[in-house]
């Protein structure tokens, strides 16, 4: 009985999912379980199918495997398939009902000859060892499930415990993963629970998700921090400011804050929205308990930047966290109106009420709002 | 009347019902169990709004 990885790197796309910067790159996992029948544990990307086949050849020769395990249908794990049962016909192909009607989406067909239809609690054997799936909804499209190997105490995760960065590059997991996780599966926080619920029983050693690093060692840490992030838990004491800036009065008025923060010995994260990763601001809105939004009243409402920014925490469920506001305006600022109204509908929030507004450029009464506001967020 | 499921988008339309659950068409959607669940992605009555 043995994992073997034969998985991918892909160090050609520069935007994963057509949005997250992946500088590092990515890896698309595949694992292969080798007992008295053969295994392979979800396809990658078809562009790299000719490396994965390569891959499994390497390990199995001439013998054909017996199942592609499907965990999750999304293209960048399930768009070799069809290739795969043309290579093998014989192999059978172990999903959920919603699988195989994605895959008639995908493919036009759901591979009738080659099907296994499983459902949450069902056991595939392999020999010594057994395969048991847990459907897992929403974490983070409907189909998905995660597979279990009692011998190995392993659990094939899908996309949850993934991170972006190829595997040949070596970084801390959490940033990474958790730039992951907020941006693609964090609308879906109450399924998670629902998933670490459902595997609380299980003895799990060793953890291989379909994107980063196997996880084999320290699973409480990772475990912990998908449970906190999950129930949408802070991680961090600290204040993230996000900031916008048409001529750079703004910026500096985020500066003096991030400051006076500082200097009453809180920890402080700041980010131009419009410059820096939207993906790495959304990230540190969630990990940080104390969140500053700092933009100009444009077009009678916010600047763009702010307002992408605030749907993207809106539409992942953004709560449990302190949010204050500092406005700009030459006329009529109205900016911090706009973005309170953004996040009304936002479950447990505590919104300062100590204000910035700033009348085009900082002046006495506005450094004095600052002061008041740093006063304020430290309390 | 039509309620889609605020987690996955599934929609629930009254009028056709969803026979493949067993719910015939008509059922009013306040008339389903208490303990329906999604079909697509299992979620309680509660996480449906109004279309």
């Amino acid at each position: 009985m043995e994992i073997k990885y034969i998985g991918v790197n892909d160090r050609i796309t520069d935007l994963f999912e057509g949005q997250f910067e992946i500088p590092n790159g990515i890896s698309y996992n595949s694992y292969l379980v080798r007992d008295e029948k053969i295994a392979i544990m979800d396809s990658v990307d078809l562009r790299f199918f000719d490396k994965w086949l390569e891959n499994i050849k390497k390990e199995l020769n001439d013998t054909p495997p017996d199942f592609l395990v499907v965990n999750h249908m999304e293209p960048d794990h399930s768009s070799s398939i069809r290739h795969l049962v043309l290579e093998y016909p014989s192999i059978k192909i172990v999903s959920t009902k919603k699988s195989f009607d994605m895959m008639r989406g995908f493919f036009g067909t759901d591979f009738d000859e080659s099907k296994i239809v499983v459902d949450n609690g069902t056991a595939l054997s392999l020999g010594k060892s057994t395969l048991t799936f847990y459907t897992a909804p929403m974490v983070h499209w409907p189909e998905v499930m995660v597979s279990y190997l009692d011998t190995e105490k392993t659990l094939f995760s899908a996309d949850a415990f993934g991170k972006f960065g190829a595997l040949d590059h070596s970084e801390d997991w959490a940033c990474e993963a958790r730039r992951y996780y907020f941006g693609i599966v964090g609308k879906y926080g109450a399924q998670v629970s629902s998933l670490l619920k459902k595997l609380s029983d299980l003895k799990i050693e060793k953890i291989c998700p379909l994107h980063g690093p196997t996880l084999d060692s320290n699973l409480s840490y990772y475990l912990d921090l998908y449970e906190k992030w999950a129930s949408y838990q802070p991680e961090v004491d600290g204040v993230f400011i996000a900031y916008t800036s048409v001529y750079g009065n703004t910026k500096e008025g985020a500066l003096l804050l991030k400051d006076e923060l500082e200097s009453r010995g809180t920890r402080v994260s700041i980010c131009d929205l419009a410059r820096e990763d939207m993906h790495e601001a959304i990230e540190d809105a969630f990990k940080y308990n104390r969140l500053v939004l700092a933009t100009t009243t444009y077009n009678n409402g916010i600047f763009p930047f702010m307002r992408e920014f605030i749907n993207h925490l809106t539409e992942r469920n953004f709560q449990n966290r302190t949010v204050a506001f500092m406005e700009n305006g030459t006329w009529a600022p109205n900016a911090a109106k706009t973005m309170k109204s953004m996040l009304e509908n936002s479950k447990n929030l505590t919104i300062i009420d100590t204000g910035v507004t700033i009348l085009s450029a900082l002046n006495e009464n506005s450094r004095a709002q600052i002061v008041a506001l740093a006063n304020e967020l430290v309390k | 009347m039509k309620y889609v499921c605020d987690v996955c988008g599934w929609v629930y339309d009254e009028a056709e019902g969803a026979p493949e659950y067993g719910i015939a068409p008509g059922t009013k959607f306040e008339d389903l169990p208490e303990d329906f669940e999604c079909p697509l992605c299992g979620v309680s009555k509660d996480n449906f709004s109004k279309e």
